[in-house]
Formats: C-alpha cells, structure tokens, sequence
C-alpha cells in the first residue's frame, strides 16, 4: 500500500485529474475552455512518460522506433488471423448445419 | 495593458494579517502572491499580465500540454502549501478576474457561503482512495470459485464442436460480468468501510489504462473528507485490506492529504 505525498511525480494522474476538474467553480471573468480532462491527461502522461524514458536511456526512440512500431502492428495482424480463423471454423459449422437440415432451408 | 487577477483560494483571514505567502511567485513566474482581507476571510492571488492571461491567449495556452501541466501542478503546488497552514477553499485551475474589482464583488456576494465552508473544512483532510486490480488474475480466480461456471465448463466438454464455441463464447461472457460485479463489489465493501470514518465522500469515475498508465484496471476512485482525529484509523483501514487482499491481485492506492478539492463547493 501506497500513501503518497499528491506533489510526486507518480501520481501526476491524480494531480491532473483533480486540479483540471474540481476545486471550486465560480465563474471568473475569463473563460477558459479546457480540453476533456481525459484527453489531457492522457496526453500528459504519454509526455512525461516519454520524456523520462528518453531521459533515461538518452534518446528519442518513442518517436521513431520502427522496432515498437512494427512490433504493434504484428500483434495486430495476429490478431486478426486468429478472429479470422475463429469466424471460418463458424461458417464450416454453421453450413454443416444448415446442410444437415436441408428441409428448411428458404433459398 | 491592464493587470488580471489570478485566484488561488480563500482562507480565514491569519490572526496577524501578514501575508505568509509573500515569498512565493506567482503562476507567471514574475508577480508574487497577495493575500487580500475581507474582515475573516482573505483572498490568495497573484496579478497577471492581461496579453498572457486574457480569454484569447488563455485559448491557445491550455491546447498546449507542457504549459497546462506547468501551470496546473503551480496551481497545485500553492495550494498544497496553503492548506499546510490553514484551513482552504481551493479554486478551480484558471479563475481569473479583470480586476481587483471583480474579486471584491465575487467575495462579497459570495462571503457568508465561504465563510460557513472553510468552517466546515477546517480540522479534515480530503483523501482519495483508488482501487486497481489484476484482471487476468480476478477472472481465472472467479472461473476457479464460481460454482456455475464450473458447472457449465464440464457440461461444454459434453457438446458438439460447434455448441461448445458458441456456449464457451457465452460463458466467457458471464465470467467477465462476474468479475465486474466482484470489483464492483470489494469497492462498495471498502467504501462502506471507510465512510464511517469520513464526513463527506465522492464516488468518481473509473479512469480507463490510456489515462492511468498501469497495467492493473482501476476499478474504484473515491474521495473522502476525514477529520483529522480519524485519519489514522481510516488509513489503517486501507493498509490492513490492501494486506488481506494483495495476493488475488488487489491494490489499494491512497493519496493525501489533498486541498478539498471535491468538497469544496459553492452555489
């Protein structure tokens, strides 16, 4: 269990996401249209979270890594053949099983 | 160009009427903080340039990532520091007035209401509870203990190859609706827990793994305004559940003490 100071660093979610959205709301004088909460946060994150990681090992390879990217789009495909193979063994079933009862078949 | 006003939050009115915060720069970097007295209020602000914080500007400013989290962990970071002092209500990131004038006219009309708040706030802290768990880990131990769904897996190995696709697809299905009532669940329990403990409390919103980072779901997010006198005992509550439950994949975050930020309101 964790009980953490809200200032670290590692709880930049729950600092983003109580200071962008509570506190007291009494109309100011400007209006300020604040992107969703959500999306800003996530954008955020994926900053800091890429700025340390480049701090750490000293390069930008989030940007330009062709390693991660094509490493996302293999799991991607892959993904897809298994559905892909998953909906075929259903149609075969389903045609057996249409063929099976031919008599009520509207064709 | 004419000065703005950036408002922090407003405070009971310190007995000797300095300003403690005179040391701190404000959200531009450059004009430092105020404390402006009401009679037993006062508020805590900075002045800002009109061409960097007026509508227009502010517009562009906040499409920019690294300038909203610069200047909302300021934000936050004043506020942390006021509320170590004193008791607080803490204003919303932005909330800006065009002049002094403004201000006075927003905290007199608003002057009782604020005063009865920061008397309610004072003596608690606000702390947030997030509850994640492991799902990989919660399914498999709900597949293992749910009577039904063992049930229902030695009646598939009975069917046919094409029942058993649709029926495990099926089952697969009511296996993840019983792990969302389960997390649903030991989060309502905890809550139930810790409210007795609380004044007021928030249940809030589940921030999907885009907005979290971690590899857990979240699956609990509440706030709790605790009297100080019972903050250990509430803490304590956390500790001992996160112990009894750590092994089948429950974690239990708190934060604290916050600014109330979520019991902070005014109407």
């Amino acid at each position: 269990m964790t009980i953490e100071h809200p200032t670290q660093s590692s709880s930049i979610v729950d600092v983003l996401e109580t200071v962008l959205d509570k506190g007291v709301v009494i109309a100011g004088d400007i209006r300020v249209g604040l992107a969703d909460v959500e999306l800003l946060t996530i954008k955020i994150r994926l900053i800091v979270a890429s700025v340390d990681k480049a701090k750490e090992i000293g390069m930008d390879w989030w940007e330009t890594d062709p390693y991660l990217n094509s490493k996302a789009a293999e799991q991607n495909t892959k993904q897809l053949e298994d559905e892909n193979k998953e909906l075929q063994k259903r149609i075969e079933q389903l045609e057996k099983n249409a063929n099976a009862g031919q008599s009520n078949r509207f064709v | 160009m004419s000065l703005y006003v950036y408002l922090y939050g407003v405070i009971p009115t310190p007995e000797d009427g300095d300003n403690p915060f005179s040391s701190h720069k404000g959200i531009d970097n450059e004009h430092e903080l105020q404390m402006k007295n009401y009679g037993d209020i006062s508020a805590v602000f900075c002045h800002v340039e009109e061409e960097e914080y007026g509508e227009e500007v502010l517009q562009e400013k906040t499409n920019q990532m690294d300038w909203v989290q610069e200047k909302a962990f300021h934000h936050h970071e004043i506020l942390m520091n006021i509320r170590e002092r004193t008791a607080l209500i803490p204003m919303k990131f932005c909330t800006i007035y065009q002049s002094e004038a403004n201000l006075d006219d927003m905290v007199h009309n608003h002057q009782d209401q604020m005063k009865a708040l920061i008397e309610r706030l004072d003596g608690k802290e606000e702390w947030n509870l997030k509850v994640y768990c492991d799902r990989d880990q919660l399914s498999k131990n709900v597949a293992d203990h749910n009577l039904n769904i063992k049930e229902k897996k030695d009646e598939i190995a009975q069917m046919s190859k094409g029942r058993q696709y649709l029926e495990s697809r099926k089952l697969d299905q009511y296996v993840q609706q019983e792990v969302e009532r389960e997390q649903d669940a030991f989060g309502s329990a905890l809550h139930e827990q810790l409210t007795a403990y609380s004044v007021e409390d928030t249940v809030k919103k589940n921030w999907n793994r885009d907005v979290t980072g971690k590899d857990e779901e979240m699956c609990w997010n509440s706030a709790y305004l605790v009297p100080l006198e019972r903050v250990e005992d509430f803490l304590e509550i956390i500790t001992n559940e996160n112990e009894k439950h750590k092994s089948s994949g429950w974690i239990l975050e708190a934060t604290g003490p916050w600014p109330a930020y979520h019991f902070a309101k005014l109407t």
